[in-house]
C-alpha cells in the first residue's frame, strides 16, 4: 500500500517536475534540453503581454470572488429566514449553477449577453450619443465567474452554518445583544474559515478558468487565454517558465491560506 | 515664467477641474517622465498615448498564431503610446462567429479573402477610410491578389500578405518525395499512418480531399463532396491530429506529413531544414489575408493607426521576415533580401501556382460542408 | 423567535443580489438557449426565429460525440475511483496523524496549479520526445500515446484524482476505528472487515467523489482538445464546433439543452439509487 502511495505521488509530481525542468532550458525549442539558463524567465517577465494577462487575471479573480463571497455569504445567512418554497427554488438554482458545465455557461452567457447588448446598444446610442457601446470584456467575464463562484460560496458557508453551535447565538440573544452585535461577535468569527475558504476557492477557480473566459472575455487576454494560445504555438520554453511561476505562486497562496486559517483557529483558544 | 510657479498654477487648475489629468501631465512634463518610466518598466504601468494623443492607450487585434513580430508591436507602442492587445484564432469561422455574436472589442482583425464579402454583406465590417491608411498603396499591390478585399467597388480590406496551402513533409522520415495530393492521401493511409495532420476547419481539409479526385477545391457538388467524405473517413483513423496548430507536432517529431500554410512551412523549414513545403501539383488553395475594421470597433482611430503602421513597407518587411508569408506590396518586396524573394516556399514556381484556386465565399458558408466536417471530426 | 412578520426586509435586501445574479446569469441564459434550440440556422450562420423541433430531431447527427462522452466519462470516473481509493485509505487509516496533513496537502497542491499547465505537461510527456522516446531507447519502438483515447484518460485521471481522494478520505477518517478493532477481535479476516465495514461506511465519500468527477467530465472540453488532437470528440468539443465553426446556434443550443438534461437525470438517478435507504444523502451533498 505504501508503494502504491509512492507511485501515486510520483504520478502527481513528475509532470510538474518536467515542466519546471524544461523552464530552465537554454534551448529555443520546448522539447529539447540544452543546458541550464534563466533566460525564459527573463523573457516571460519582460513580455508585456504576459504581465498584462496576469494583471487582468488577478483583477477579474479578485473582483469576481469578492462579489461571490459577499453575496454568497449574505444569501447563505438569510436562507433560513425565507419561506421554504423560496428556499427550495434557491437551493435548486445553486445546485444547477454548480452542475451546469462551464462550456454551457460560457456559450449561454455569450448568447444571452450578446442578445442583451444588441437590444440595449441602439437605445444607448439614441439616448447618449458618443457613449461607448456595451460589449464583452472585464464586466461580462467577472459576471460569468461570479455565478459559479457564488454558488460555491453558498454551499460552503451553508455547510458551516449547519454545523455551527446555535447555543452561542442564543446565549448572545439572551444577553440582549442586538442582532448585528450577535452577528459580528458570535456568528461571523465562527463563519470566517468557511468564508475565507469560499473566497480562496473562487479566486483559484477564476484564475484558472479558460473555457468560460474564451467565450465572454471579448478582446481581453487573461493568463489562461495567453497560456492556451502559447500551447497552440508551442514553440519556446517561455510557456514552461510561466507555468512554473504560476505553480510557485499558487503554492505560496496555499501556504498563506494555511497560515491564516491556522491563526484563525488558534485565536479563540488564546482569547 | 518661473517653471515652479507654472507648475503650481497648472496643479491648481487641475485640482479645480478646469483641465484634464492628461492635459496637466502633458503641460507639466510629468507625462513625459511617466512615459519614459513606462517604457523602462515594460508592462508595469498602463501606457498612455501621450505622444500621439488621439488614439487611446490600447488597440485590440484579432489575428492568427505566429503571424506578427512582437517587436513591431513594441515599436508601435513606442511611437503612439497605445499598447496592442492580441487575441489569436485558428479559423475564419471562429472570427466570424465571435463577430456575429457581437461585442468582441476588436479594433482590427485579419480575415481571409473568401470571408470578406460575407463580413461585408452581414454588415460586420466597415468600408475602409483609405485616407487613414496612407501606407496602403493599392497601385503598388498585386491586383490579382488583393481583388477580394474590394466588394462591389468598396474597399473593405487592406491586404496583409498572401500565401498558399500545401503540405509540410519531414524528408528525414518520408522518403517518397510526394508532389501531389493523391500521394498525400495515399501515404496517409499507407506508410505514414499516425504521422499526418490536417487542418481543423472545413475549407482546406475538404478542399484538398476533393483534389485527390481532381475535383475543384471549391466544389459544392453533392456527389463530389460525398467522395471527399469517403476519403476523409478512410483517412481519419490514420491521422495524428486534426489541428490548425501543427507546428509543435512537427517540431517534436510526432508529425511527418500535414496540410500546411506557406508561413508555417517557411518557419518550420527555417528551424528544421529537413522539413520542406510542397504544393500538390493538382492545385489547391491560394489566399490573401486582409486587415479589416469591425463596425463595432471601440477604438476605430487606433485600429486605423495600427493598420497603417503595419503596412509601412519597412515594418511590413520585418513582419515578412518573421512570419514567412510573401507580401502583396511591391514596395515591401524591394526591402526584402534577395534570397527571400527567390525562396521556393514563399514564391512557388509559376506552373505550381497556375492551378491554385482562391477559396470562394460559397464554399466558406456552405452548411453541407460544415456538417461534413463535423461528421469527420466526430467519427 | 420573532413574531410573524409580513416582510423580512433584511432578508429581502441581503438575498436580492444573489437572486439577481441567479436570474440574470443562470436562468436568463438557459432560457435564451432553450428558445434558440427551437429556432433555425440563419443563412450565414447564427440564429433565425422559428418554432421547430428539427434541431432535436437532428440530434443523432452528434451521436458519436454523445457516445464518446457517455463511455469515456463513466470510464474516467471509475478509473479515478480505483486510483484514488487505495490512496485515501492509506492516508486515513495507515498514516500517522502527524504526517497525514502534509501528505494530504501534497495531494491537493497539484490541483491548485493551473489546469492548462498540468495538461500541457502531458502533451510533453506523452509526445514523441517524451515516453515514446524512452521506450524506443529500451527497445520498444514506435509507440504512440498522444492524441489517443488513452492519453485523454490519463489526462482525466491526473486532472481529477485529488477531487476523488478528498471526499473518500474524509468519510474514511470519520469512520470509527473501534469498529475495525471490534471486527478484528471478533475474528473477522482483514478482507472481510474491509468488505463489510470499511467499504460500506466510506461509500458516501466515494459517491460524492464520483459525482464531482462525473459532472466535470460530462462537460469536459479542454482535455480532449489538448490530449486528443481533435480526434477524441466529447459533447463539449461538439458544442464548441457548433458555435464557433459551423455557427449553427440553434442546433448547438439543442445539444447544450440535451447535455444539461442528461446530466440532471443521470446525477439525480445516481443519487437516488446509491443513497436509497441509507440516510446519507445529506452527507454526500456536503
Amino acid at each position: 500500500m505504501r508503494i502504491y502511495a509512492v507511485f501515486v505521488y510520483l504520478f502527481l509530481y513528475a509532470p510538474l517536475a518536467v515542466i519546471a525542468l524544461f523552464s530552465f532550458s537554454a534551448g529555443r525549442s520546448a522539447s529539447d534540453f540544452h543546458g541550464f539558463s534563466l533566460q525564459w524567465y527573463a523573457t516571460a517577465a519582460g513580455n508585456r503581454l504576459v504581465i498584462e494577462a496576469l494583471l487582468n487575471s488577478l483583477l477579474v479573480a479578485f473582483v469576481s470572488s469578492a462579489i461571490a463571497t459577499l453575496f454568497g455569504t449574505a444569501a447563505a445567512l438569510m436562507l433560513p429566514r425565507v419561506k421554504p418554497a423560496f428556499r427550495m427554488v434557491f437551493d435548486a438554482l445553486t445546485y444547477v449553477a454548480i452542475m451546469v458545465p462551464g462550456i454551457v455557461i460560457g456559450i449561454s452567457t455569450l448568447i444571452a449577453l450578446a442578445t442583451t447588448f444588441n437590444f440595449l446598444n441602439p437605445l444607448i446610442a439614441g439616448d447618449a450619443p458618443g457613449a461607448p457601446p456595451l460589449g464583452f470584456g472585464f464586466g461580462s467575464l467577472i459576471c460569468a465567474h461570479s455565478l459559479f463562484a457564488m454558488a460555491l460560496v453558498i454551499v460552503i458557508v451553508k455547510a458551516r452554518l449547519s454545523g455551527m453551535d446555535r447555543s452561542l447565538v442564543e446565549a448572545s440573544m439572551d444577553l440582549y445583544a442586538d442582532p448585528w452585535g450577535t452577528f459580528r461577535q458570535v456568528t461571523l468569527p465562527q463563519l470566517m474559515p468557511a468564508v475565507i475558504a469560499g473566497f480562496l476557492l473562487s479566486f483559484t477557480f477564476s484564475l484558472d478558468d479558460y473555457v468560460i473566459a474564451s467565450f465572454v472575455a471579448g478582446s481581453r487576454v487573461t493568463l489562461p487565454i495567453y497560456v492556451f494560445a502559447s500551447i497552440r504555438r508551442g514553440v519556446t520554453p517561455e510557456i514552461n517558465a510561466i507555468g512554473t511561476t504560476v505553480m510557485v505562486f499558487s503554492l505560496a497562496m496555499l501556504v498563506v491560506a494555511q497560515v491564516l486559517l491556522r491563526r484563525q483557529a488558534r485565536k479563540p483558544a488564546a482569547a | 515664467m518661473d517653471p515652479r510657479k507654472e507648475f503650481i498654477k497648472q496643479l491648481r487648475r487641475y485640482e479645480k477641474g478646469s483641465i484634464s489629468r492628461r492635459h496637466f501631465l502633458g503641460v507639466t512634463g510629468l507625462g513625459t517622465a511617466m512615459a519614459v518610466m513606462a517604457a523602462e518598466v515594460p508592462g508595469l504601468l498602463p501606457r498612455k498615448a501621450w505622444a500621439a494623443g488621439s488614439i487611446g492607450d490600447k488597440v485590440s487585434l484579432a489575428t492568427w498564431p505566429n503571424y506578427h513580430d512582437p517587436k513591431d508591436f513594441e515599436a508601435f507602442t513606442a511611437q503612439t503610446g497605445a499598447a496592442v492587445e492580441v487575441s489569436v484564432f485558428g479559423s475564419n469561422e471562429e472570427m466570424l462567429a465571435k463577430l456575429q455574436a457581437g461585442g468582441t472589442g476588436w479594433d482590427v482583425f485579419v480575415p481571409t479573402n473568401y470571408t470578406v464579402s460575407t463580413h461585408a454583406s452581414l454588415g460586420l465590417i466597415e468600408p475602409l477610410d483609405l485616407k487613414k491608411i496612407p501606407n496602403y498603396d493599392i497601385a503598388a499591390n498585386d491586383a490579382r491578389l488583393i481583388k477580394e478585399g474590394t466588394v462591389n467597388g468598396t474597399v473593405y480590406g487592406a491586404a496583409k500578405d498572401w500565401g498558399t496551402t500545401g503540405f509540410a513533409v519531414n524528408t528525414a522520415k518520408v522518403k517518397e518525395n510526394p508532389t501531389s495530393w493523391k500521394q498525400f492521401w495515399d501515404l496517409t493511409q499507407g506508410a505514414y499512418s499516425g504521422r499526418v495532420t490536417v487542418h481543423d476547419y472545413q475549407l482546406t481539409t475538404i478542399g484538398n480531399a476533393l483534389k485527390y479526385y481532381g475535383y475543384s477545391f471549391n466544389s459544392n457538388d453533392e456527389k463530389e463532396l460525398a467522395d471527399a467524405e469517403k476519403l476523409l473517413m478512410a483517412a481519419k483513423p490514420n491521422l495524428f491530429a486534426i489541428t490548425s496548430d501543427y507546428q509543435p507536432a512537427f517540431r517534436n517529431g510526432d508529425a511527418w506529413l500535414g496540410i500546411c500554410w506557406t508561413g508555417d512551412g517557411k518557419q518550420l523549414h527555417r528551424d528544421i531544414p529537413e522539413i520542406t513545403y510542397v504544393l500538390g501539383k493538382e492545385g489547391g488553395e491560394v489566399w490573401t489575408d486582409f486587415y479589416a475594421v469591425p463596425k463595432s470597433a471601440p477604438n476605430r482611430e487606433g485600429g486605423y493607426a495600427l493598420i497603417n503602421f503595419l503596412l509601412d513597407p519597412a515594418i511590413n518587411a520585418t513582419e515578412v521576415k518573421f512570419h514567412g508569408q510573401p507580401s502583396t506590396d511591391s514596395r515591401t518586396n524591394k526591402l526584402l533580401p534577395e534570397e527571400l524573394l527567390k525562396d521556393p516556399i514563399m514564391y512557388p514556381a509559376a506552373e505550381l501556382l497556375a492551378p491554385l484556386e482562391f477559396g470562394s465565399a460559397a464554399t466558406f458558408t456552405n452548411p453541407a460542408r460544415a456538417e461534413l466536417m463535423a461528421r469527420f471530426k466526430a467519427a | 423567535m420573532q413574531g410573524p412578520r409580513k416582510w423580512d426586509w433584511t432578508a429581502i435586501l441581503l438575498m436580492s443580489p444573489s437572486v439577481a445574479i441567479f436570474l440574470g446569469l443562470l436562468v436568463m441564459p438557459i432560457l435564451v438557449v432553450l428558445v434558440l434550440s427551437f429556432g433555425e440556422r440563419a443563412e450565414a450562420g447564427g440564429y433565425q426565429a422559428a418554432f421547430t423541433f428539427a434541431q432535436y430531431a437532428n440530434l443523432p447527427a452528434r451521436w458519436a460525440a454523445f457516445r464518446n462522452t457517455l463511455t469515456l466519462a463513466p470510464l474516467g470516473t471509475v478509473l479515478c475511483l480505483l486510483a484514488a481509493y487505495p490512496l485515501a485509505y492509506y492516508l486515513a487509516v495507515k498514516v500517522s496523524s502527524r504526517n497525514r496533513l502534509l501528505l494530504l496537502i501534497l495531494v491537493i497542491v497539484p490541483f491548485w496549479t493551473s489546469f492548462l499547465i498540468r495538461t500541457y505537461a502531458w502533451i510533453f510527456i506523452l509526445g514523441g520526445k517524451g515516453l515514446p522516446a524512452l521506450l524506443d531507447m529500451i527497445g520498444v519502438p514506435d509507440v504512440r500515446f498522444i492524441n489517443t483515447p488513452f492519453a485523454v484518460l490519463v489526462g482525466i485521471v491526473y486532472g481529477y484524482l485529488p477531487l476523488m481522494v478528498f471526499p473518500i478520505f474524509v468519510s474514511l477518517e470519520r469512520l470509527d476505528k473501534r469498529l475495525l478493532e471490534a471486527s478484528d477481535d471478533l475474528g473477522a479476516s482483514p478482507a472481510r472487515t474491509f468488505w463489510q465495514i470499511t467499504l460500506p461506511l466510506s461509500a458516501p465519500g466515494a459517491v460524492t467523489g464520483c459525482m464531482l468527477v462525473f459532472i466535470l467530465l460530462m462537460g469536459e472540453y479542454l482535455i480532449p482538445a489538448l490530449l486528443g488532437g481533435g480526434k477524441v470528440f466529447f459533447i463539449g468539443n461538439a458544442l464548441v464546433d457548433l458555435f464557433l465553426q459551423s455557427r449553427n446556434w440553434p442546433f448547438g443550443s439543442a445539444v447544450a439543452v440535451s447535455l444539461v438534461v442528461i446530466m440532471l437525470v443521470t446525477v439525480t438517478l445516481y443519487l437516488r439509487v446509491t443513497l436509497r435507504n441509507r440516510g446519507m444523502r445529506d452527507q454526500a451533498l456536503v
